[in-house]
């Protein structure tokens, strides 16, 4: 995973697998960040292949702990599989899905 | 039925194998002729495998306390079946309601990626404390019914 800062935007890179082992990491990594108000947050997908319900679980812990504290998530560039399992559960109406990452970053305004 | 392939792994359910079991089972199912045109139904597979063990190591068997768990794949001549035995904590499948989709949560889908990616599921406990957990599809481009053979 990693992290980098892009016009005032935070951009977490997941790896290439978002399962049971990586969700508790981007958690508490969402957590900490959350103690800083109204982060601003836009979670790269372009590298992560699979995903499963632990992943789907953390982006949705992660959307509601930035909401809680006033900051907003974004989700940029998912695979297939990822977007078949957003669309599954509806969870592409709970984030704003983005195919790039510019326009993620931007739409923050 | 005689079985056209078959693979046992015997381990302790530790989340640590999540990912190399998880990848072994998909470049398995691969290598079947029946999945080659379907990259897709291999990647349902391979989630509802990863649900499954994901359940056994967190769910099943607490964090603390790990046990053993077999993975059986069974090749039949027009399906396949991958079944998870544990001795951890059961449950009644039936009993897990369906996720609200209104306000999904941070968990309760893995059941639900399972039964939906999957053509069949069936889970038993047993005496002796043994859960077995069947995960059943069919070969894409099949025809006829599924004739399951009994645990």
């Amino acid at each position: 995973m990693e992290i980098e800062k892009r016009d005032g935007v935070t951009v977490i890179s997941t790896d290439e697998r978002l399962d049971a082992m990586a969700a508790p990491h981007l958690k508490e990594t969402v957590r900490k960040m959350s103690e800083e108000t109204s982060t601003k947050l836009v979670i790269d997908l372009a590298k992560t292949k699979f995903i499963d319900s632990s992943g789907c679980g953390a982006l949705v812990a992660s959307l509601r702990t930035l909401i809680k504290n006033h900051g907003d998530l974004k989700i940029a560039r998912p695979s297939a599989q990822a977007q078949t399992l957003f669309q599954l559960t509806r969870l592409h109406r709970v984030f704003e899905i983005y195919d790039n990452l510019e326009t993620a970053i931007k739409s923050f305004g | 039925m005689e079985n056209e392939l078959y693979v046992k792994i015997e381990t302790e359910a530790e989340l640590v194998l999540l990912r190399p079991l998880d990848l072994f089972v998909r470049n398995l199912i691969q290598q079947l002729p029946a999945f080659s045109n379907a990259e897709d139904v291999v990647d349902n597979v391979e989630l509802a495998f990863n649900e499954a063990y994901t359940n056994v190591s967190m769910h099943a068997y607490k964090s603390k306390q790990k046990g053993p768990v077999r993975i059986e794949i069974f090749v039949r001549h027009n399906y396949l079946e991958i079944r998870l035995e544990d001795y951890g904590e059961s449950f009644n499948p039936d009993e897990i309601r369906e996720p609200d989709f209104e306000n999904v949560g941070e968990s309760g889908l893995g059941l639900w990626f399972m039964r939906k990616f999957m053509d069949d599921l069936l889970y038993k406990s047993e005496e002796g404390g043994k859960n077995v957990m069947r995960l059943i599809k069919k070969f894409p481009c099949s025809e006829g019914g599924l004739n399951l053979n009994p645990l």
